[in-house]
């Protein structure tokens, strides 16, 4: 068996741009799943039942269907459903974003229930009502003490990009494929793919260590 | 209320900021509080003092409205309390001063100070930190503005959570054992600065622990024991001459007897 590994080099265009797609998109659903993260976090805490009831039924159906099923869902039914074209880094983006939004209210929601009672007293207290004290006081607490979840939130999410790939988004993963099906040169490029998703992950997973001690234990 | 129980009682002729009348507050089956009648008068120091458990904690969180009473009722300023959820304007006009001093651990002094006024009356930044900065200086920590809660002693904090409360322009403070987190040395500065505003006459509830304050300070002694005023009085007639035997039998669990 010989190896060439020379393929990598020559197609290093096609992966460059797939490492750039996965940013991309990884960047984009987080920017998506922040607010949303929070919103849901807002609707699930809301004394309005129904709206509290919403949230919770969001959280638990995004939470407990597999990513792929969702990328899957929102490139063949949406656009049927929906009656309009939707390409495909779109319907991508928004399976992983509708995903994301659920981890990440549930990171929040438990941030907001970590803040003791004395801290919403001590807002009331001053004539500050239920949701300055929130917005002044307990989110600001809470988002701090987020961080990490977040940050997980994060590394996993980088990773799940890769499952766009199967509704043709030219991540890194589709592209690596794409180079595979040319060449044939499948353990070089497999190889490859895991050295790049390894050498972009391990830094951040480093930094996520350092956030948990950093933002982790603290009072 | 007869004159023979407000005997001595220097603010029995000035007009009462507080009073409580028969009120009543449960935790589910457990009665905290069960039919406590007592007054509280303009530029008084009344000191809550009874064993742990009590009720006295549950009786200032029941004053600012942060907790619903289930029987009674309570007249602030002539009003009756209105219910939790709209307590707000009536809160802004009572300071509070909790155990643990509650401070916002992501605001520096300055800005744990000004936020009440920022937030609650609108108050524009700068004149709100104008005043904040004074009432540092007031409680003693005017080098300390910039510094954040967890940087400060005990004793600091609660000076800087006073002057959080002060910034309000309350009409009457409410303390739940201000002293109690604190290191023994750092307990003093704190009474102090209470000490003063008792003697600029601000109206105050005290829950404490700290006899010797609450006998040099406090105008009014009111002795709880399970949910209930089981005495009340001038200090130098409950400390040295109480009525009731649970008023000594709880002095008498105070004292050191090893
Ligand atoms: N939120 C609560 N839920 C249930 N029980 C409570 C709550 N707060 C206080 N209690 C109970 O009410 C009683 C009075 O408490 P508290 O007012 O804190 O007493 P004190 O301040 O005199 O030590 C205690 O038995 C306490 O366990
Ligand atoms: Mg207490």
């Amino acid at each position: 068996m010989t190896y060439d590994w020379s393929v990598i080099w020559q197609y290093r265009g096609a992966l460059l741009s797939g490492v750039g797609t996965t940013i991309l998109l990884s960047v984009l659903t987080m920017a998506i799943a922040l607010p949303g993260g929070v919103l849901v976090m807002l609707m699930r805490r809301s004394p309005i039942a129904p709206v509290s009831w919403l949230g919770a039924a969001y959280v638990e159906f995004f939470r407990n269907v597999p990513a792929i099923l969702l990328v899957y869902w929102t490139f063949y039914v949406l656009p049927i459903v929906a009656a309009i074209d939707i390409p495909p880094f779109t319907t991508g983006l928004l399976a992983l974003a509708l995903s994301v939004t659920a981890y990440n209210a549930e990171a929040f929601r438990a941030g907001v229930g970590s803040i003791r009672q004395g801290q919403w007293n001590a807002g009331l207290a001053l004539g500050m009502t239920r949701s300055q004290t929130f917005l002044k006081i307990v989110l600001p607490q809470a988002v701090s003490r987020v961080v990490p979840a977040i940050a997980n939130n994060w590394v996993s999410l980088f990773k799940n990009t890769s499952l766009v790939s199967v509704i043709a988004v030219g991540d890194l993963a589709y592209n690596a494929m794409q180079i595979r099906s040319q060449t044939y040169r499948i353990l070089e490029v497999l190889t490859a793919l895991a050295v790049i998703y390894w050498a972009l992950g391990f830094p951040q997973a480093k930094f996520v260590d350092w956030l948990q001690k950093r933002y982790g234990v603290k009072e | 209320m007869t004159d023979a129980a407000n005997s001595g009682r220097v603010g029995a002729d000035r007009p009462p900021v507080i009073l409580y009348e028969e009120v009543v507050k449960r935790y589910g089956g457990f009665v905290a509080l069960n039919g406590v009648s007592a007054r509280v008068h303009q530029g008084e120091v009344v000191c809550l003092i009874g064993p742990s458990g009590s009720g006295k904690s549950t009786l200032l969180r029941c004053t600012n409205a942060l907790e619903a009473i289930e029987g009674g009722r309570i007249v602030f300023e002539g009003q009756t309390l209105p219910t939790p959820a709209l307590a707000a304007p009536v809160r802004r006009r009572m300071g509070m001063v909790f155990q643990n001093f509650e401070l916002f651990p992501h605001k520096s002094a300055l800005e744990n100070v000004a936020i009440g006024p920022r937030t609650v009356l609108g108050t524009a930044k700068a004149e709100a930190e104008e005043k904040a900065q004074a009432l540092l200086v007031k409680v003693g920590l005017a080098d300390k503005a910039a510094s954040y809660p967890s940087e400060l002693s005990g004793g600091q904090q609660q000076r800087v959570a006073i002057a959080r409360a002060l910034a309000m322009e309350p009409e009457v403070m409410l303390f739940d054992e201000p002293t109690s987190a604190l290191d023994p040395e750092t307990v003093g500065e704190v009474l102090n600065v209470m000490k003063r505003l008792a003697e600029e006459g601000m109206t105050m509830i005290v829950v404490t622990h700290e006899m010797t304050f609450a006998r040099r300070v406090g105008s009014w002694v009111v002795v709880f024991d399970k949910g209930r005023v089981v005495e009340e009085g001038v200090p130098k007639q409950v400390f040295e001459q109480p009525r009731e035997q649970r008023t000594r039998d709880f002095f008498s669990h105070l004292s050191w007897s090893g």
